[in-house]
């Protein structure tokens, strides 16, 4: 006898999955309306960010009605409470999608200060990190866990270097301080997306192993090791 | 809302002179769960009870209002009771078999019936406790007393014997509070596939319960009907204030 509870649980994986679908599609575009300049495209994605929404919605009420209706314990309470706490990160991943979409007018005329930042490279890494996270949601193999706190780094090094590259230009060139203020801020939002799936890959360890990570220090180190010590 | 298979109009019911419910008015839909929740002496049962007119059976009671099934009012005269009866089935707190065997329980209701025929006999008893999710565990055993089943188990024959009869309507008064909690679960189940084909009515003490199994919820305080609404409203956003003290244990 399948408990009715199991429809339920279903449903809320179902819809989580889609919000991940949604949001990285959101993500991925505004990456390429920024390399490209396309402004179109820009305003595709800050209008379908009400489709986002709605279904963060939707999402919310799910969780509140299982939690109120069918009192969850162990694998059930954990994958509800992070259930509530992905959708809010993938929320805000596509929030920054709409951010990011609605900066990159102007920036057509200064393709140059793009190249120079490696910006291509930087909106790939954060692109494969965002598809990185959503398999991780879809097969919840936390082997992927490790990758995506290497990619993290790597993503964070790298705006760092531009963020300094960019300070230069601005020091050279009072022109370009509005569009160089700009690719700054939207830097920084491609270290909080790098971040958000960093977030997310910590609730799926939570829901798979019962293993709270967050605020650990320690924890990529010992990832790192427990990993060197399995493939020893 | 479905269409209400139940409606009752400023439903009240007296104990001699006191007063047990006050003016109930409340649509039950049909293929639905409907459950009433309540402290203990708010009138739940007794609501329950007048539904199939059990009630009848106290003395002193006394009934004012109407109570519909199917748009007739079951208090009119011409209403047969064993018709009635038979038409909306009910599952008490503790199971009660007959001294008879598995079979001869559930076929009981049929026999009085008139059903003679051992063939149709052993269709309506094997459906039966197919649809109460008890087959399998005793269809080697049907000539066995049903005594010897467990309280999980008897619980779930009564509820095959009262499908037995072919009822609309399926009142259950507490029907899992004296079970473990493998044996709740299972009839929790039991009554979600239930509302497939049957209206459901239940009294429950346990509101995680009434959470669990029912589509709509009905909180009872004193003999009055402080709120009738859905389920998934009820438990996450009561309109009433006294509704949201009892839900989340503040009093009862």
């Amino acid at each position: 006898m399948e408990r009715h509870f199991e429809q339920e649980l279903e449903k809320l994986k179902k819809r989580i999955l889609k919000m991940g679908d949604l949001v990285g599609a959101q993500v991925h575009n505004s990456l390429e309306a920024l390399l490209t300049c396309n402004n179109e495209l820009a305003q595709q994605v800050i209008g379908f960010d009400t489709e986002v929404d709605k279904l963060d919605v939707k999402i919310d009420k799910l969780c509140q009605r299982i939690f109120a209706l069918t009192q969850p314990v162990a694998t059930d309470l954990r994958l509800i409470m992070s259930a509530l706490k992905i959708n809010n990160d993938l929320e805000r991943l596509g929030d920054l999608a709409v951010s990011i979409s609605s900066k990159i007018e102007g920036i057509s005329d200064y393709k140059e200060i793009l190249a120079g930042l490696k910006m291509a490279d930087l909106a790939q890494m954060a692109d494969l990190i965002v598809k990185d996270m959503v398999n991780l949601l879809n097969n919840q193999n936390t082997s992927m866990v490790r990758d995506i706190f290497l990619s993290a780094s790597a993503i964070e090094d790298r705006v760092n270097i531009a963020t300094g590259h960019i300070l230069e230009e601005m020091m050279h060139k009072s022109e370009v301080i509005v569009v160089a203020t700009n690719l700054t801020i939207i830097l920084t939002q491609i270290e909080r997306i790098s971040g958000l799936c960093t977030n997310i890959a910590e609730s799926v360890v939570f829901i798979v192993d019962g293993r709270m990570i967050k605020h650990d220090k320690t924890f990529r180190g010992s990832f790192v090791s427990d990993n060197e010590q399995k493939e020893e | 809302m479905k269409q209400p298979k139940i409606q009752t109009r400023e439903l009240s019911l007296f104990y001699g002179e006191k007063m047990a419910l006050n003016s109930i008015s409340m649509d039950i839909p049909e293929k639905e769960v409907t459950a009433f929740i309540g402290p203990s002496g708010c009138g739940k049962s007794t609501f329950l009870r007048t539904l199939n007119r059990m009630n009848d059976l106290i003395p002193f009671v006394k009934i004012t209002g109407e109570v519909l099934v199917d748009s007739l009012n079951i208090y009119d005269k011409q209403i047969d009771v064993v018709n009635l009866r038979k038409k909306i089935g009910m599952v008490f707190q503790k199971s009660n078999p007959f001294t008879k065997s598995i079979y001869e329980n559930v076929a009981y209701g049929p026999k009085i019936n008139g059903i003679r025929e051992r063939k149709k006999l052993n269709e309506i008893v094997e459906t039966s406790l197919k649809n109460a999710f008890i087959w399998e565990e005793v269809k080697d055993r049907l000539y066995d007393s049903a005594m010897g089943l467990s309280g999980g188990q008897q619980q779930r024959m009564c509820i095959a014997r009262a499908l037995a009869v072919e009822p609309e309507i399926i009142l259950m008064d507490e029907p899992a509070s004296a079970l473990d909690p493998i044996s709740t679960a299972k009839i929790e189940e039991l009554i979600f596939e239930l509302k497939k084909n049957y209206t459901i009515v239940i009294v429950t003490h346990n509101m995680q319960q009434a959470a669990r199994v029912s589509d709509y919820t009905a909180f009872f305080y004193l003999g009055e009907l402080i709120e009738f609404g859905k389920t998934r409203k009820i438990f996450t956003t009561p309109d009433n204030k006294q509704t949201e003290e009892y839900i989340t244990g503040r009093f009862g």
